[in-house]
């Protein structure tokens, strides 16, 4: 047994050990995510924004390994300007999850990155599509993912609702984001959350201290 | 100190930790010295026991807190408070001193070291003897430092720098207190396995105080923490 190994700190690479959410309600969907960016036991970035932009009304949640979804994402946001000026109307939701899977499948081997992405378009509302590791595509209609999923599992399981009101919705993120967080050690800091509807996107910064649970 | 693990060849005792507290930190002031913890026990990466108080009072003018795996912290605490009563049997009123829960704590810790059967701890140990302060680290591996402060886990990191701006060994029980709670706050900030409810403990003269766990008050709600790269890409 290799007694320095075990006892030497070992440098990780910077991940998105994190706690990430989608869910649709009547007439939009709410997304949510903590703030914690770590890198081993560090915590590198205590107010990462993970919801990131890909297109006006499509957003992509990212966790697993920064740098190789950072990457991802900013490949397919300038894949979906150049087809969304082509088309001249706002892509589908389906099309960006689409070129995400891409990436994810064929570099599967080399790749660490699990991906939500989620967002309205006018041919189908709200959609909700999960990535997971393999790059596989899975629509759903409410998703969570990274580290701090694993302890909610139950808490989303019995307090999801169909059909919940923009309200229900948003107190269903904060609170499993929050609880997630509380048990997570890769998540925590603030909850941010976006709200996308047809007619428009709104963000909410929920500061450590209105945080439901702690 | 016999471990049942030990009689058997085979068997390790903790090569990689499964419950662990968190960083420690302890600082002289004038007239004692104070210890403070956070109260959380982590599994993994799990914050799996939130209430956890881990400054054990080993004697009458002794304290002792570690960081690394709980189970061992919790057998060094039964071996030391041991130590007292077994001096009872000389029936000759004399106590051990700080320095020698310390001291046995080191010994214990390069045995277990020597047979590759580490306590995966690093311990703090504070006392107030004879007019005295005594403040000590005592390492994996045995190493033994006293000190005026001291540090552990990430702690050690973070901290030295603010402990070396606004701490000096003559400084009053309440701005030590102050400084080992501003050093919490940066640890909760930058520390995946820290937790923002602390609690402080203080030897001096009169003898051993702990007192109730507190939250520190953290800052989230900066300006710059709101809108982020992100937004400016949002056209609406």
């Amino acid at each position: 047994m290799n007694y320095t190994e075990i006892l030497s700190p070992k440098f990780e690479p910077e991940t998105t050990g994190t706690t990430i959410m989608a869910v649709i309600y009547d007439g939009g969907l709410i997304i949510g995510a903590d703030s914690r960016t770590s890198s081993g036991q560090f915590v590198a970035d205590r107010c990462a924004d993970k919801i990131d932009y890909v297109h006006d009304r499509i957003f992509c949640l990212r966790s697993g390994s920064a740098a190789d979804t950072q990457t991802i994402a900013k490949y397919v946001r300038y894949y979906v300007d150049a087809h969304a000026q082509e088309l001249g109307r706002l892509p589908a939701v389906a099309t960006a999850a689409n070129l995400f899977r891409n990436f994810l499948y064929e570099y599967k081997d080399s790749l660490s990155a699990a991906i939500i992405v989620a967002g309205w378009d006018p041919y189908k509302g709200p959609q909700i599509f999960t990535l997971p590791l393999g790059g596989s595509v899975i629509e759903q209609k409410w998703s969570i993912g990274g580290s701090g999923s694993t302890f909610i599992w139950g808490f989303c399981d019995a307090n999801y609702k169909e059909n919940m009101t923009l309200q229900e919705a948003r107190a269903f993120v904060l609170h499993a984001v929050a609880h997630a967080m509380y048990r997570d050690g890769s998540s925590g800091g603030i909850i941010r959350l976006l709200n996308v509807t047809k007619d428009k996107i709104e963000r909410e910064f929920i500061d450590y201290k209105d945080v439901p649970v702690k | 100190m016999i471990f049942n693990s030990e009689l058997s060849a085979q068997q390790q005792h903790t090569t990689s930790p499964v419950v662990t507290g968190g960083s420690v930190i302890a600082l002289a002031y004038k007239g004692g010295v104070v210890i403070g913890t956070d109260t959380l026990c982590s599994y993994g990466s799990m914050a799996a026991f939130k209430n956890v108080e881990k400054i054990a009072q080993v004697s009458k003018n002794t304290i002792y807190v570690s960081s690394g795996e709980y189970s061992d912290f919790q057998q060094v605490v039964k071996e030391l408070a041991k130590i007292d009563r077994s001096a009872l049997q000389y029936d000759d009123g004399v106590h051990p001193s700080p320095r020698d829960y310390g001291n046995f704590l080191a010994r214990l810790s390069y045995k277990k070291r020597c047979k590759i059967n580490p306590l995966y701890l690093q311990n703090v140990i504070a006392g107030f003897h004879n007019g005295e302060r005594y403040l000590a680290l005592v390492d994996i591996y045995g190493t033994y430092l006293e000190s005026n402060f001291v540090t552990t886990g990430f702690a050690s990191y973070f901290c030295k720098a603010i402990i070396s701006n606004y701490w000096n060994e003559n400084c009053t029980l309440d701005q030590a207190k102050q400084v080992i709670r501003e050093c919490f706050k940066v640890l909760f900030c930058r520390d995946c396995r820290a937790h923002d409810v602390i609690q402080l403990g203080y030897v001096d003269e009169q003898g051993v105080h702990v007192e109730q766990p507190e939250r520190v008050e953290t800052k989230w709600d900066f300006n710059g923490f709101k809108t982020r790269a992100n937004e400016k890409l949002h056209t609406q």
